[in-house]
């Protein structure tokens, strides 16, 4: 400072060199402050990460030297890794994530495009009604409509019409197969996906409809004069200028998805997800004589935690450095 | 003639209008609309499971009077939960708000911090976290994650009682420092949401400002904070809700456990009583907001 201080007041320098050695100065400084700030609260996010990597590597030895040394003192990650894949039955979990979940997310990316493109370019009497719900929808949670939605999924008896032409007519239904059942259950997840009423789907399209709000009339209007359709208008001028919100609702909903353990859990018997797997190892290893104060089980469950970000992980940094872009444009105004 | 044409245009607008949100009208009855009064009807009845599918007898509200005058533990729990979400809501909302501060302006190095604070988006939503908190609590060697990072800094006791701080402030920032990662990791969405808003001010309100020689300060109080008057409130919407479903609430962990061992109808009960405590409390927070943050800004 001081150094500044003397060249500030050297006569020599002219008001304006000195004003701009001022400016820089307060630049560099600003700026070696945020840094710092966000490197401390950085460090805070990104400590149970490492915390995670770093104990899902350790052998059993390493627990009783202090844990805050970061580099364990023996590892023995082969056996904790092979365990975690047994416990939570990895490959198996893992396409059951991907024939389940993601593919919802899939169809919920794709549906609530189509309706946010209604709530956002069209006016209708009905609309500040159906907003309103979809507000509701924002804020009921799953939770809330988890009961009567797995009864419903069950007996795969909407409205219970089913039930009422069995009483009109006297004869049952044999055809009605639970969509619990194993065989079907990819259904429970795919059809509130198909009506936009997936995981979170609200948030989604409100995303969305943001997006939309924004772009330019001139471009649908031309369209229309050239005799297209709606449903050509959205899909050759509206989806082309729209990869950005696609790219931050793809995050999203993929991540949501992925980490849903209740839903599956719910509409599942067996051939559970990763996430109701990951839920469950506890119960496994116990199960195996892996108490919960054994310092193996730690570990494990540790490793079965990475296991289960890593493909997340890979997903984030190849979509990263456009969601990053893409977040700067979508433009929520509220 | 024309006047007519112009009409049947917005008529066949407002039809195509109906035809794209279609698919969500009849997801909205199916999947949101018909589970509610279920919810509720179950609430009010007798639900018994059988090979045939449910049978429900209307027995009224005993369920809710069993949870708010003989469950004992039911009341503790409702409040814990309440108070957790009270505390978190607003250094949530700060923090989040001064990262995506941070992380929206232009330096060197932005798009690496931006990549890290969202790792929590991947991580922090439900199974992983609640595996963390469970091992580090439990871990014996003293690694209890926010006991390492308490006991390397201070002691929060020393410095609450050197600023002279009156006790529930004291404890409002001892319980902060002691949940310090699962806030910072609930932090993430509200972040990303956050920088969506922070880029739709339009530019031209800033140049204006610099040109009138507005401070950064000012800037921030008339410009930035009023232009993200409704971006707060959907965040702290979708935070309450965030908070108030997170499986580590006492409330929903023991809903989990009824849901398993098949208690439909006091489940549904219990839930609705949280639901309408906190959608009171939501209602409370957003109309204090909008009376004194949103009206005096706009």
């Amino acid at each position: 400072m001081d150094f500044i201080k003397k060249l500030l007041e050297n006569p020599a320098l002219n008001i304006r060199r000195r004003k701009r050695m001022l400016n820089t100065a307060w630049g560099i400084a600003s700026y070696v402050f945020k840094i710092l700030i966000l490197l401390a609260i950085g460090y805070i996010v990104i400590y149970p990460l490492f915390y995670m990597i770093v104990t899902s590597l350790r052998d059993k030895q390493s627990f009783y030297a202090s844990a805050r040394v970061w580099i364990p003192s023996s590892i023995d990650p082969v056996f904790n890794y092979t365990m975690a894949i047994e416990a939570t039955n990895f490959f198996n979990a893992l396409k059951s994530t991907l024939t389940r979940e993601i593919i919802a997310a899939v169809i919920e990316i794709v549906t609530c495009s189509i309706v946010a493109y209604g709530f956002a370019r069209f006016k209708f009497k009905l609309k500040p009604v159906l907003m309103a719900g979809l507000f509701l929808t924002i804020l009921i949670p799953e939770t809330m409509i988890i009961i009567p939605r797995m009864v419903t999924y069950s007996n795969v008896d909407f409205f219970g019409i089913l039930g009422g032409i069995e009483k009109l007519f006297g004869n049952s239904f044999d055809i009605t197969p639970s969509l619990v059942a194993n065989e079907v259950n990819f259904l429970a997840f795919w059809l509130p996906s198909l009506f936009a009423m997936g995981l979170r789907s609200g948030i989604l399209i409100y995303i969305y409809i943001q997006f939309f709000k924004g772009l330019p009339y001139e471009l649908e209007e031309a369209s229309w004069v050239d005799g297209a359709g709606p449903i050509r208008t959205f899909v050759s001028i509206a989806l082309p200028s729209s990869s950005v919100v696609f790219t931050t609702v793809t995050v999203f909903s993929v991540i949501w998805h992925w980490n849903d353990s209740l839903l599956a859990s719910m509409y599942m018997k067996d051939n559970y997800p990763l996430a109701v797997q990951l839920e469950r190892i506890q119960t496994y290893l116990t199960a195996r004589g892996y108490t919960y104060h054994n310092r193996d089980t730690m570990a494990i469950m540790m490793a079965g935690c990475v296991l289960f970000i890593i493909p997340m992980l890979i997903f984030y940094m190849i979509l990263q450095r456009r969601f990053i872009e893409s977040i700067d444009r979508v433009g929520i105004t509220g | 003639m024309k006047k007519k044409k112009y009409r049947s245009i917005e008529q066949l607008k407002s039809r195509y209008g109906y035809m794209f949100v279609a698919i969500w009208i009849i997801g909205f009855v199916i999947f949101f609309a018909y589970p509610i009064i279920l919810s509720i009807l179950y609430s009010l009845s007798d639900v018994s499971l059988s090979s045939e599918g449910v049978s429900t007898e209307f027995i009224g509200i005993t369920a809710y009077k069993y949870w708010l005058y003989e469950d004992p533990n039911y009341l503790n729990w409702l409040t814990t939960d309440v108070t957790s979400m009270l505390y978190s809501l607003p250094i949530i909302l700060l923090v989040s708000l001064v990262l995506a501060l941070l992380l929206n302006q232009k330096f060197p190095g932005r798009l690496f911090f931006r990549a890290l604070y969202f790792v929590p988006v991947i991580i922090a939503t439900g199974v992983v976290l609640k595996l963390m908190f469970q091992t580090t609590s439990e871990d014996l060697a003293g690694a209890g994650v926010s006991a390492a990072l308490t006991d390397s800094m201070f002691s929060i006791e020393d410095v609450t009682k050197w600023l002279d701080l009156p006790d529930q402030i004291a404890m409002y920032v001892k319980t902060i420092i002691n949940n310090i990662f699962d806030l910072l990791w609930n932090c993430g969405i509200q972040t990303v949401l956050f920088i969506a808003g922070l880029q739709s001010i339009p530019r031209t309100l800033y140049e204006a400002s610099k040109v009138e020689g507005a401070t950064k300060w000012e800037e921030f109080w008339f410009i930035t904070f009023p232009s993200l008057g409704n971006v707060i409130l959907l965040v702290g919407i979708f935070t309450m809700v965030d908070l108030f479903t997170n499986n580590r609430n006492q409330i929903i962990d023991k809903a989990y456990n009824l849901i398993y061992t098949g208690n439909f109808d006091s489940t549904s009960a219990m839930l609705w009583i949280y639901f309408v405590v906190v959608s009171i409390i939501m209602g409370l927070v957003l109309f204090l907001y909008n009376r004194f943050l949103l009206k005096r800004w706009s």
